[in-house]
Formats: C-alpha cells, structure tokens, sequence
C-alpha cells in the first residue's frame, strides 16, 4: 500500500532505508528541522542544514522514487539560546521559496521553559508574515501534557492562526482530544520505547476516528524505526479495519494537509 | 466530531483470544521488576518514581475507564492554565 510519512528525520537515516522505505510503499516524505544530536554553535551551521534539507535530501530520495519535503526552524531544545534562535528566524525566510519547503517546524517546547514560550512565538510570527503552515513538536515523558496545553494556549491566543494549516505532532490518550477538539490536524509517533506503539495508536484511530488524524515515524537519532508506518498498516489490517480507513490515515490525510503548501502537488 | 464512536472491528472475547500472550508477557516483566527492586539492597520508600509505579499499577485494577489515558496523566507534570502570566509571556496576535 502507498503511503506518506509525514515526520521523519532522514538526515540521521542511511540511503539503505530508503531503499528499505520504498521497497515498503512510502512515496512521499516530510522531515521538519530539528535537534542534530548536539547543539549547533552558530547560524552558519543551521545555514547548512537547511541546504541538506532543500537540496540534498530531495535528491538522495528522488533516488529511489520518493519525494521529499521539509519544515524549517529551530528545534525547542536549541531554542534556549533566544540570540542564536533570532539569527536562525531571521535567516529562514532566505529559504522559503526553495521548491520543498512546507512550512516551518517542528517548532514547540522542550523543557516547557520561559525561553522556548518566546522562541516558538516568533515563529508563529514568522510563519503568518509568510502565510506558512506550521508543524508542531510536542514535548515528551512528563512534560507532554504540560507542555501541549502551553502550546494549544500559544497557538489559540493568536487569531491569525488558521488552524486546519497546523499539524500537532506525538500526540497520545492524554492529549490527542485537546489537539483535536481545538480545529487542529494531530501526528502520533510511532516508536519503540518513549512514544506510541502502533497498538496504541490503532486504538486512537478506533477511539477517534480518521478525521485529521495521521501517523509518522519520527526515525531520529534515539532508538527509532523507520519502517514503523507499515508495522500500523499491519496492525490495522490484522483488527480487520477496512482498505479505504487505512488509506485515509497513512495517505490520504497527509496529502491533504500538505496540499495546503504551495510546493505539494495539487 | 464522534470522538466517542467505536470503531474497533473486534469484540472483547476476540480482542481477549489476540492478545492474551502479549499481555500475560507484560504482565510476568513488571512482576519480574517488582521482585527484582525488593530483593535489591537500599530502601526506595521514598522514590517518587516508585510510588508512581504503584499509583500506575491501581489504576490498572481498577473499575474506572481510560486506564491509559490515566496513567499518562498520572506521570505528567501538572499544567497551570496561568502560566503564560507566571512566565510573563505576552499574548501575541490575539
Ligand atoms: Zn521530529
């Protein structure tokens, strides 16, 4: 079955998985800007990774068939340096009109700390200035529901928001309804030890029906599976949910989201 | 939107006949951590990681609903609706 990973981090991947990607159905991917394993030391450095993400990745994955799309920011955990953060925002828009670029993300909160509040601000205000959609990382463990309920408070204070062009991503049972409730489109992270399971996230999709609702991979530098979309396709199939269901959540509502970016085919 | 819609595909007897492995497995590793802390030397009376285990493990056996969900809840930091004045975050756009 085709389908769409609308979050993973392929700069931490070999080219092997995407062999192992294509091989499995995934035509199409999204990877939002995040934490490289270590933190960055100037805008320099930032400058380059959005060169990897709009330029060589697309290229390493057109390779194999897939198409390739990317979010830009910086991530919540380097955020809590605001100077650095300002030079990054001020340098994005450089980058907007590369032909891959979705919008800006995964921008959120970390830590749920007075810096990361400011910095996520300034790029909603970056991505209204520049009509952007926005994808959202919600933090982890503990601090996912506090953290969710700050950003859903962020996100809803601000009536320039549109927010059927915002994606919350690694929602789980404690926050998937606020997510939803609120008008917007949720992502649960399928991954082995600190997320969803893909049990887990075939009982949200029987809890709460496919309606905005999409699944990713994340596939970063902690222990992760890229290949872990099909292990749900499997799942969902083996509790006897229909063909068009599936297809609804693993393809057709990432397409529909993305749709709303000027870069996604029509 | 029917958030409170079933859709599951499978009864409970079926869902009970798929998983009962997986979940007796689950179920022997906690007991298996649970021995293997008590026979541990040092006291974890205090750990707050602890009670959180255990508050987890009554929320498993009780006669209330959403035992995920409450669980999730139950290991998570609270979350102040005030906050954005405590931090003293501007309110942007609105
Ligand atoms: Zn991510």
């Amino acid at each position: 079955m085709d389908y769409i990973d609308p979050h993973l981090h392929m700069v931490s991947r070999t080219t092997d998985d995407y062999e192992t990607l294509a091989r499995m159905g995934c035509v199409a991917i999204s990877e939002p800007a995040f934490w490289a394993g270590f933190d960055r030391g100037s805008v320099e450095s930032f400058r380059d990774y959005f060169r990897q993400l709009t330029d060589f990745e697309p290229k390493r994955a057109a390779q194999y068939g897939i198409a390739h799309y990317t979010w830009l920011c910086i991530n919540a955990k380097e955020a809590e340096n605001v100077s650095l953060s300002r030079e990054v925002i001020a340098m994005i828009p450089e980058f907007l009109e590369c032909k891959n670029v979705l919008g800006i993300g995964e921008i959120g909160l970390n830590k749920n700390t007075r810096n990361e509040a400011t910095i996520f601000l300034e790029h909603v205000d970056l991505a209204v200035k520049h009509k952007q959609q926005i994808l959202i990382h919600t933090p982890h463990l503990e601090d996912k529901y506090q953290g969710t309920r700050m950003i859903l408070d962020m996100l809803m204070g601000d009536s320039r928001i549109d927010r059927s062009r915002v994606l919350v991503d690694h929602v789980e049972e404690h926050t998937i309804e606020h997510v939803l409730e609120n008008g917007f489109w949720a992502g649960m992270t399928l991954y082995p030890v600190s997320k969803c399971t893909p049990q887990r996230a075939a009982d949200m999709i029987e809890r709460y029906g496919p309606e905005r609702l999409m699944a990713n991979s994340a596939g970063d530098w902690g222990p992760s599976k890229p290949t872990a979309i099909p292990d749900l396709i499997m799942e969902l199939k083996k509790r006897g949910h229909s063909r068009e269901l599936i297809q609804r959540v693993v393809y057709e509502n990432p397409k529909t989201f993305f749709s709303q970016s000027k870069p996604f085919p029509h | 939107m029917s958030t409170k819609q079933p859709m599951a595909e499978r009864s409970a007897t079926q869902i009970v006949a798929d998983e009962f492995m997986i979940a007796r497995a689950k179920i022997v590793e906690l007991a298996a951590t649970l021995d293997r802390i008590e026979r541990a030397s040092g006291n974890v009376d205090d750990s707050k990681n602890m009670q959180l285990l255990v508050q987890g493990i009554h929320i498993l056996i009780d006669d209330q609903v959403e035992k995920a969900k409450r669980v999730q809840l139950l290991m998570s930091r609270d979350y102040d609706p005030e906050w954005q004045n405590i931090m003293s975050i501007s309110k942007k756009g609105g």
